[in-house]
């Protein structure tokens, strides 16, 4: 019992963390229906733009933003200046594919080639412990857990009560009907990546505050367990992802405390086969439904 | 060849909901063997759904069909197409990479040289078969005026000659029962006409055909019986005639 | 030509036979069949650790590397086995993520697929050594024939040639019969092929196999050659290398997949030894995985078809005079039913 507890704390900031990326990620694939696999980079540019920031002496908490800010104006201008003339082009889903991919490749030796292949870290107030119910979190973690709780607080209101979110949820559910319904203009396009890029920017930075050191990999390798939150989730369900969070890095932490650390990325995966086998379209999706009714 | 005693197909009682809207509610009617059966029904009546079902691409919530008197419920498309019932799509769905002609190759059923163990046997294995299926392929093509188009790439055809692609690669599957979504849909009226007179021509030659189709007048040139949907129940069949003075008829089409 | 001429220029041969090998069997699945594998790596790592223990000998108590399943056994029973073991794995595969996903899923699941083995390589001391991954794998037949090493090389360059011409030839059948043509209609419209009476999922399940096999085939030969496995040689980004070849090369055009794999992984990783060392370590490496990324880039852009793009097939017309003037009414060979 003694390790299991810390062990669920560590899953909630490793939730926390999933969720903040794992939305975006659904929701920049669902409602663009691009497969942007560049994101795990892009939430490494972010990291960078915040140490970039920290290391100037200002603080973290501007770092957060700048680094936020940083993967929202990004992916929107990636987006208008790359993958759409792409896709405008007649390049199909798997030459998407590919696309996204070469840019990932490109941001990450890029970052290498500026910064050099080494340990980077924020300049930030040494962290305290803070003792919750059996959990220990560090001040740091716990404001991980905040900043998560309040992203996903403002996307639940912009998503449920404004008209362009609501037409983004539109878009994400049921590309096709939305299109069809004239719903899926640009300006939902551009909210799209902006808001999927800002959450991805945020999510790089937390990333980084959780660790002790990050390099030009640390995003993409973060890559695997977002998308098996997204897959887990069902695509385009952005509730759905924070469900999907919640689960993976709960039981990711915990096989790692009381199985071995090796197991951390394994769970996910064997949560997600699970999951292909018995329901495809994800937990809270209706996409097998929906592909029915396009056939 | 003696005509099947009963129906060719029978659709009993058919169900089918989509997270608690009723796409289907009940439908059940006859395809008689021989000649053009019309589905005709407002927008959202579940024409489109019934035919999915029909051609395996939909499971039913419930219902059964039978073709030739035998359960073909819930049978997967590439099963119920081997048994002869091919589809042809509402919007084009050309091998677009392909050839013309490679279109309709594909389609030739029972070809040699398709599994991975015939194909090692070599060119000689399937050749002969191969340069039947292009002659009878050819064939199609001068019956429907496309020769020229032959070693184009089906993707830069335009829509009308997309349409008549379909309307050959169902032909060259060899059916027994043909399923038509809007064979006619978005082309222009003088290919409209053309393919009109191909369906008639093929009706003749004794082809069975099941159409969903909007225009009621060519409706009425070309099917017998018609069956009329309107929120997902058959409302009515019988000949386009017989349907016509339905007062429910009217008030679906009217309401509806 | 002096000694060391003919050891890098034999060397380079082998590795353009192990490319040009991976590069058919990513064509299979991408090319030909469309279903977009980003674990290909992992096939090919895993028929590399395959040949390596069945060549290396039952792994010793203690010994200085860890395995499962040593063995000893002759020459070219390890790469065939390697071949087997690349084509089992992919039907496992297969069977989670070719099962009616859209291909975007699938994508997705291959991705994730690919990074979660390789992670599951290197930690598991017990399964792979490790990261420490496996050395000192016997060379084939050296044993047996007394050949000076240069000699050895031009032998090895031999038996990846042959192996090429057999593996050739299976793509050549599947790709010019009545399958090839079956599995690129599958590619452009799954949907259509299945109601023409295709087996779809089957279909696509071959492919993907015929691609695993070859993925094994190739890691064994560089296995063989190398005399070592490492899990760090297999990440993800080199399956990244081989899309590119495709692409660069000609999807679906086995001629043009080859050029591909002469251009992308051999010219190119090869050409970089030429130029000087400069700035910080690593930097050069960074530089050549842009340059990779930019050439992906502007070929989907500008040659999205490729060096030498898929072929049209053409089939012969019957002579002249055979044909009569008058159109037939053709017969439509209606079925009685079955």
């Amino acid at each position: 019992m003694n390790t299991l507890l810390p062990a669920i704390g560590f899953g909630l900031v490793t939730a926390s963390i999933l969720a903040v990326a794992g939305v975006g990620f659904t929701l920049q694939f669902g409602v663009t229906n691009i497969l942007n696999l560049a994101y795990g980079d892009i939430m490494t540019a972010a990291a960078f733009v915040a140490y970039l920031v920290t290391s100037a002496g200002v603080s973290v908490w501007l770092a957060l933003v700048a680094g936020a800010a940083f993967g929202g104006v990004f992916s929107v201008v990636l987006n208008r200046a790359l993958y759409t003339p792409f896709v405008r082009h007649g390049t199909r889903l798997f030459g998407m594919i590919i696309v996204t991919i070469s840019v990932s490749l490109i941001v990450q030796n890029g970052l290498q080639a500026i910064f050099g292949a080494s340990f980077f870290s924020l300049n930030m107030p040494r962290p305290a412990p803070i003792h919750v119910a059996g959990m220990v979190f560090t001040t740091v973690q716990f404001a991980i857990i905040g900043i998560a709780v309040a992203a996903m607080l403002l996307v639940h209101l912009l998503l449920r009560y404004t008209k362009l979110g609501k037409a983004m949820r539109a878009t994400a559910s049921d590309p096709e009907l939305a299109r069809n319904c004239g719903i899926a203009t640009d300006r939902v396009i551009d909210l799209a990546w902006a808001l999927s890029g800002t959450l991805c920017g945020l999510a790089g930075v937390i990333l980084v505050m959780n660790v002790t050191a990050f390099t030009d990999t640390t995003g993409s390798q973060f890559l695997i367990p977002v998308v098996a939150v997204a897959v887990l989730g069902g695509i385009g369900q952005p509730y759905g992802a924070m469900l999907g969070a919640l689960i993976i890095g709960i039981a990711s932490e915990v096989a790692a405390a009381v199985i071995s650390p090796d197991y951390k990325n394994v769970v996910a995966f064997v949560i997600l086969v699970i999951v292909l086998l018995a329901r495809p379209q994800g937990i809270l999706s209706e996409i097998a439904t929906r592909k029915e009714v396009a056939a | 060849m003696s005509a099947p005693a009963g129906p060719l197909l029978t659709v009993r009682d058919l169900h089918r909901e989509f997270g608690g809207v009723r796409a289907v509610n009940g439908a059940s009617f006859e395809v008689p063997g021989g000649g053009i059966t019309g589905l005709i029904g407002p927008n959202g009546a579940g024409k489109s759904t019934v035919l999915n079902v029909i051609a395996g691409s939909i499971k039913p919530t419930s219902g059964e069909i039978a073709y030739r008197e035998q359960d073909i419920t819930a049978l997967p498309p590439y099963k119920l197409a081997r048994r002869g019932i091919i589809r042809t799509f509402q919007l084009s769905s050309e091998f677009a990479q392909l050839t013309v002609l490679e279109n309709l190759l594909v389609a030739a059923p029972g070809q040699r040289g398709e599994t991975l163990w015939q194909a090692a046997l070599g060119k000689r294995y399937w050749r002969a078969q191969e340069r039947a299926v292009v002659q009878r392929a050819r064939e199609l093509l001068t019956r429907f005026d496309m020769t020229a188009k032959e070693d184009e790439y089906a993707g830069n055809l335009s829509g009308g000659q997309k349409r008549l692609l379909e309307l050959m690669r169902g032909l060259m599957a060899e059916p027994a029962l043909l399923l038509l979504d809007e064979p006619m849909a978005g082309v222009n009226p003088s290919l409209a006409r053309r393919i009109e007179q191909h369906l008639l021509d093929l009706c003749g030659e004794g082809l069975t055909m099941l159409m969903i189709e909007h225009e009621l007048a060519v409706v009425e040139r070309l099917c017998d019986p018609v069956i009329v949907m309107a929120q997902g129940r058959v409302i009515a069949q019988g000949s386009m005639a017989d349907v016509r003075t339905d007062r429910e008829v009217l008030d679906a089409y009217l309401i509806g | 030509m002096s000694v060391a001429w003919q050891f890098y220029i034999s060397t380079v041969l082998i590795y353009l036979g192990v490319d040009v090998i991976a590069c058919w069997g990513l064509n299979l699945q991408f090319g030909v069949a469309g279903l977009v594998n980003f674990a290909y790596i992992i096939f090919q790592a895993a028929g590399a650790y395959t040949a390596a223990v069945l060549t290396l000998g039952p792994a010793t108590r203690g010994g200085f590397q860890q395995y499962i399943g040593g063995a000893h056994l002759p020459f070219p029973v390890p790469i065939l086995v390697a071949g087997v073991v690349g084509g089992l794995l992919a039907a496992v595969v297969g069977g989670l993520a070719i099962r009616r996903l859209r291909s975007d899923y699938e994508a997705m699941v291959m991705l994730v697929v690919s990074l979660i083995a390789t992670s599951v390589a290197t930690n598991q001391s017990g399964l792979v050594n490790g990261s420490n991954g496996l050395a000192l794998v016997p060379k084939p037949l050296a044993a047996m024939v007394n050949l000076s090493p240069i000699g050895y090389q031009w032998l090895f360059v031999g038996i990846t040639a042959v192996i090429c011409l057999c593996v050739y030839w299976l793509v050549h059948i599947v790709t010019s019969s009545p399958l090839g043509r079956t599995l690129r209609a599958v590619r452009d419209n799954e949907q259509a092929a299945a109601a023409l009476g295709k087996n779809v999922a089957a279909l696509r399940m071959l492919a993907f196999v015929l691609g695993g096999v070859l993925a094994g085939i190739s890691g064994a030969i560089l296995v063989e050659f190398i005399s070592a496995w490492s899990p760090g040689s297999w990440l993800y980004p080199e399956t990244f290398v081989y899309f590119t070849a495709v692409i660069v090369g000609g999807s679906g055009n086995n001629l043009g997949v080859m050029v591909g794999a002469l251009l992308v992984p051999v010219a190119f990783l090869e050409a970089t030894r030429f130029v000087p060392q400069f700035g910080p370590p690593g930097l050069i490496d960074a530089l050549q995985w842009i340059i990779v990324g930019v050439l992906a880039l502007v070929f989907l852009w500008f040659w999205p078809r490729g060096v030498i793009p898929e072929r049209r097939r053409r089939f012969p017309r019957p002579a002249e005079g055979e044909a009569d003037g008058a159109p037939r009414r053709v017969p439509l060979f209606l079925r009685a039913g079955r």
